[in-house]
């Protein structure tokens, strides 16, 4: 065997080696480290694991996200913000459809096409941006962001692409702003949204919700629509409750994680060539996790936490929209690999068609990506309750019905205001002393604000 | 032969196209007037700050309640800027279109200036500081402020139009002068500016 010949193999072997080591890992697998991190409630060491998929992409728009997400656990508001405004600008650059992208796709991975995030991903930054800015008391640039995903929502157009809990907590802010028009208008919204969506996320309009149009109707002395929609509601004993002196406490509950997509590896029929082809595609192979129930004790007295957003079902469906679109891509692919490696063969012999089949084999992998630092749902309360400090405590109860977890907070309510405690959970807060943490903080404790309407 | 000309010709080919592209990916700098145009997102700029101040203050000091307060006071008014809300879809830094108002008002002559709400605790801060550390007479005496006749304030509002890749955005800035000693509005003024994004559908 010449040198050549041996060199040219030992070249080929080494390509093989490389691209098997390298080219199999899907994004779920790079962002595994981050997502065990956030299981064990330890939202710094996730962060740190985050931030090191920004040094290869840095204007990521799903790496953003999460550092993004993980930053404000951590209590960064301001850097929180800035990674999301990363993600923002890159979502709306990334607005056109790539042609090189879409041809790289058709040879590689769907990985080849930059990640712009599901709608209701799209929509969730704008929420958490406005979550950040209110935890910083700039409750002026909160309301930008309200109505930069209204801008975006209604520039969809389609019912089924609204996200009814942004409308929701829209509605929330605007009454936090004095806007009491423009809330009633956010709530009617949420609640059309709710209805129009139910097929995704299956949630019915929370009873929550169903109260805070029905009090705005009657602020705004709205009562031909009051009525109507008590009817709507089956809410014919309903009556808005007398707040007079009375504050209000909003409790902001993200439960769990949002499930993590995986590769499903299958063979399947391709008629051009006769013959079976191996693709692999995103799936969800798990079914729902069945959270621990959460309730506000204030006092003595109980509170329902009720489910406003339910983060599982819609990545599901969003998936489940895409997914013929994906397996057509992927057959696809597969069918031009096969000939790139039948024309590499007849071109270069058995070595050729060899690192043909290499590379072809290296690069197909299914796009995991998500935003997968997203509770699997929100969950939110709103309580009236009298002026002082207020003793709240939000359990999470395991299945038995004992209670697993407690987050004490104390918070002074005033009269006229809103409190909002915001609390992000996965696990019981660990009881051992951590190892080196960042920021300073082994479990970020709830944020508590508290925003009196700004006098225009 | 043909076949080795190719051989070699093919991969300068390649590397001349690989330096062009990568040649190709460093940003290029232009220094431009700072007067100049720059309309690069559509979104709020410069421009818009400097435009806005200018016209609207131009028509703030050509109304009748600056010489109703000359002849009425015998002085120049002294005004304040107060805070100029951001009600828009975008992040507007109203700080530098707040600067625009105080530059375009100090440069007219027509009116006296006082430090706002922000910059006041620095300068009392100071005046608090040569009370313990300066001589009698280079020492400024507290309670010798000027305090403002009138306040200049307002909102910035949008309305978005948006369907498909375009987006037409109305912008309306409405400011008020209000006398503080009355609580009266003197002058109400408005400026709009309409402007069309359109996002193409398709990329390289």
């Amino acid at each position: 065997m010449s040198i050549r010949l041996l060199g040219r193999m030992g070249a080929v072997l080494a390509a093989l080696a490389i691209l098997t080591l390298q080219g199999c890992a899907t994004s779920a697998d790079k962002t595994r480290g981050m997502r065990q991190m956030m299981e064990l409630n330890r939202h710094d060491l996730a962060l740190m694991e985050a931030e090191k998929h920004l040094v290869s992409e840095a204007e990521g728009v799903m790496e953003n996200m999460n550092v993004g997400l993980l930053r404000r656990l951590n209590k960064d508001y301001a850097g929180s913000n800035e990674a999301f405004n990363i993600a923002k600008e890159k979502i709306s650059e990334l607005y056109s459809t790539s042609i090189s992208q879409q041809a790289g796709a058709a040879v590689t991975n769907d990985e080849s096409i930059s990640f712009q995030g599901y709608k209701f991903e799209q929509v969730l930054v704008h929420l958490y941006m406005a979550a950040n800015y209110l935890s910083m008391g700039d409750i002026d640039s909160s309301r930008v962001e309200l109505l930069q995903s209204q801008v975006k929502m209604d520039e969809w157009g389609e019912p089924k692409d609204e996200t009814p809990f942004m409308r929701y907590f829209s509605g929330v802010m605007f009454e936090m702003l004095g806007e009491e028009d423009t809330a009633t208008v956010s709530y009617r919204k949420a609640v059309d949204a709710y209805r129009n969506t139910k097929e995704k996320h299956g949630l019915d309009v929370p009873l929550m919700l169903q109260y805070d149009l029905l009090r705005m109707l009657a602020r705004m002395k709205l009562w031909g629509e009051y009525k109507d929609y008590k009817r709507q509601f089956g809410l014919s004993k309903y009556k808005a409750p007398d707040t007079r002196g009375m504050g209000e406490l909003i409790v902001l509950f993200g439960n769990g994680l949002a499930p993590q997509r995986e590769q499903k590896v299958f063979q399947t029929y391709a008629p051009t060539l006769a013959l079976n082809v191996k693709v692999a595609v995103p799936d969800y192979p798990n079914p729902p996790v069945v959270l621990n129930k959460s309730r506000l004790n204030i006092g003595g007295k109980y509170y329902p936490l009720e489910v406003v957003s339910n983060i599982d079902g819609l990545a599901r469906a969003a998936l489940s929209e895409e997914m013929p679109l994906i397996t057509t891509r992927a057959i696809a692919r597969a069918v031009v690999k096969k000939k790139t490696e039948d024309e590499a063969g007849k071109q270069g012999g058995f070595l050729g068609q060899l690192a043909m089949l290499a590379i072809n084999q290296g690069t197909e992998i299914a796009d995991t990506r998500c935003w997968n630092t997203l509770p699997q749902e929100f969950e939110m309360a709103r309580v009236f309750l009298p002026e002082g400090e207020q003793d709240v405590n939000i359990e999470v109860v395991g299945p038995t019905g004992a209670v697993i977890d407690t987050i004490k907070q104390k918070v002074r309510i005033k009269a006229g205001a809103k409190s909002v405690i915001s609390k992000r959970w996965t696990a019981p807060q660990a009881k051992t002393v951590p190892m080196q943490a960042v920021g300073g903080q082994q479990n970020s404790p709830a944020t508590v604000l508290e925003v009196a309407a700004p006098k225009t | 032969m043909q076949s080795l000309k190719l051989g070699r010709v093919i991969p300068v080919v390649a590397l001349s196209a690989f330096l062009a592209f990568t040649a190709g990916c460093n940003p290029t700098v232009s220094r431009v007037d700072s007067n100049a145009v720059t309309d690069l997102s559509g979104k709020w700029n410069d421009t818009d700050s400097r435009l806005v101040s200018r016209e609207m203050i131009d028509d703030v000091l050509s109304r009748r309640w600056l010489s109703k307060f000359n002849r009425s006071k015998g002085k120049v008014p002294t005004v304040i800027v107060g805070t100029v809300r951001n009600l828009s879809h975008e992040h507007i830094n109203t700080r530098t279109f707040i600067r625009d108002l105080e530059k375009e008002l100090i440069n007219s002559g027509e009116v006296e200036f006082v430090a706002s709400a922000s910059e006041r605790d620095e300068v009392r801060s100071e005046r608090r500081d040569q009370d313990l550390n300066a001589s009698e007479a280079t020492r400024k005496a507290m309670g010798n402020e000027a305090g403002a006749d009138f306040m200049l304030k307002g909102t910035i509002n949008t309305i978005v139009d948006a369907a498909g890749g375009s987006q037409a955005r109305f912008y309306q800035i409405d400011l008020t002068l209000i006398d503080l000693e009355s609580n009266r509005k003197v002058w109400v003024g408005q400026k709009k500016i309409k402007k069309t994004v359109e996002k193409s559908g398709w990329s390289l």
